[in-house]
């Protein structure tokens, strides 16, 4: 690349950071791939209600996606303009990318609070430990990058992010969109195909 | 400007972005118009729309991580790590589903036919001095000529029966009166062919609870009460078969293991 990135020597000949940014991914692949088999796993399997089809509600879940998705395009911007150098255009684009997150947060903190006044709790039943554990874990992560987007925009206001530094941004970028991911099967699996689900047809009988 | 050139060369320009948050906007909108009971579609896919929804799901999945996260553009290594991980998380998910749910059936069906039954030490213990002590077998009614009376009761909670062994004459009129004094449990009461007790209770699984987890037809066994629910009281008549030992089980599935007895005809 012409705009002098780097050429450090590395024994794989790829960079050691973005290197850890992926393996660091593929691991919370199966951090969350288990947290997600285990909401399949429970599904359908709690005896007493709340139950999704009482208190999933898709459409602004789908709008809080729709936000979400559009950080994730903040944020290819973001990095664009690091490497255009636009060093107005790093800290909107960043800004923005967190500004996003932090929407899409308030829509979960909204949700949660509306589940708990419909008695779903985290020990009431296995709908409500599995769901808090899965949505509450991947809205840590996007907290966690809502953070670290934020970091960045101060170090691009005091001019300290361009070309060469253009990695730092992208590693926040890998993480950001890996959250976007997260949730395109979250959304999917827990809310558009798991939020329809009914209690159990009969009371259990006496075994 | 040779940089610029180079660099729109390996990433997708401004335009393309917004193309590709356009697709995956769209596919979110499409996704939702095929849930959403008014546009009438959900009706119309059934079951079908666990598939179509995956799959749509899964192209905005790749269409983010080769574009936005540029793996298209990058070296292969990081995809291939990445992937490996991914990889390694579906087939860890495939697991923990086939462990705890299995692949087919009803999940709970699943877990209640393969359950094995709770003994703490105590009643352990006991189930191994049946084995072992025959020669302490308790007689709940001498053998007599002609109509005999038994009387076998569960134990609490315990899933075991009062006594390992019962007797009687052949040819005798038995009845058998099975007291079931657990607040949880459903039971009965199985005569079978001696050392058949846990076939009988594996083919009663298939069976169900329409047919008092016993087979119909099963010609091992020799008489059955119905399943008795909690508290609840049945008893069944039949006449001693030829002299030899008998079993009887309780074939409720997992509860053959610690539940039976002999059933001596001589």
């Amino acid at each position: 690349m012409a705009h002098a990135v780097e050429h450090e020597y590395t024994t794989t000949g790829l960079n050691h950071r973005k290197m850890l940014m992926w393996v660091f991914l593929g691991s919370d692949c199966l951090f969350f791939g288990s947290l997600i088999a285990t909401y399949m796993v429970y599904r359908g399997q709690s005896l007493v209600g709340p139950y999704p089809i009482d208190i999933i509600d898709v459409p602004l879940t789908t709008i809080s996606t729709f936000v979400l998705l559009m950080s994730s395009f903040a944020m290819v911007q973001a990095l664009s303009a690091t490497h255009a150098d636009d060093k107005k255009g790093i800290v909107n684009w960043l800004l923005a990318t967190a500004f996003l997150g932090a929407i899409f947060i308030g829509f979960q903190v909204y949700e949660f609070n509306a589940f708990k006044n419909e008695g779903l709790t985290l020990g009431g039943n296995l709908f409500g430990a599995t769901f808090f554990t899965l949505t509450g874990f991947h809205g840590a992560h996007v907290t966690l990058g809502i953070i670290w987007l934020v970091a960045m925009a101060i170090l691009g206001a005091k001019g300290r992010l361009g070309p060469k530094t253009a990695l730092d941004v992208e590693l926040v970028g890998l993480y950001w969109h890996f959250v976007d991911i997260v949730w395109i099967v979250i959304f999917t699996l827990l809310y558009l195909i798991g939020g329809f689900d009914v209690g159990p047809a009969a009371p259990p009988g006496g075994h | 400007m040779a940089h610029e050139i180079e660099h729109t060369a390996n990433h997708p320009t401004f335009k393309q972005y917004v193309v590709i948050a356009i697709i995956l906007f769209a596919i979110t909108i499409v996704e939702f118009v095929l849930i959403w009971e008014r546009a009438y579609i959900v009706d119309y896919l059934g079951a079908s729309k666990v598939p179509l929804l995956i799959a749509l799901s899964a192209v905005k999945f790749a269409i983010v991580i080769m574009y936005y996260m540029h793996l298209k553009f990058d070296p292969r290594f990081f995809g291939t790590v990445f992937i490996a991980g991914l990889v390694l998380a579906f087939l860890v998910g495939i697991a923990l589903i086939g462990l705890f749910v299995g692949f087919e059936g009803n999940q709970r069906t699943y877990a209640k036919a393969n359950a094995i039954p709770y003994v703490h030490h105590g009643a352990e213990e006991s189930a191994e001095g049946e084995h072992g002590a025959s020669s302490e077998t308790k007689h709940e009614t001498p053998a007599v000529v002609g109509p005999v009376a038994l009387v076998v009761s569960a134990v609490g909670e315990t899933l075991t029966f009062d006594t390992n062994s019962v007797s009687a004459k052949s040819g005798s009129e038995v009845t058998i009166t099975f007291d079931n004094p657990s607040a949880n449990n459903q039971h009965n009461l199985v005569v079978v062919q001696a050392g058949t007790k846990d076939a009988v209770a594996t083919d009663g699984t298939t069976a169900g609870p329409t047919n008092d987890w016993v087979s119909p037809g099963d010609e091992r066994v020799i008489a059955n009460t119905a399943l008795i629910n909690p508290g609840g009281s049945g008893d069944v008549t039949f006449t001693a078969p030829s002299p030899g030992t008998y079993q009887f089980v309780c074939t409720f599935p997992g509860h053959n293991f610690t539940m039976f007895g002999d059933f001596i005809v001589d």
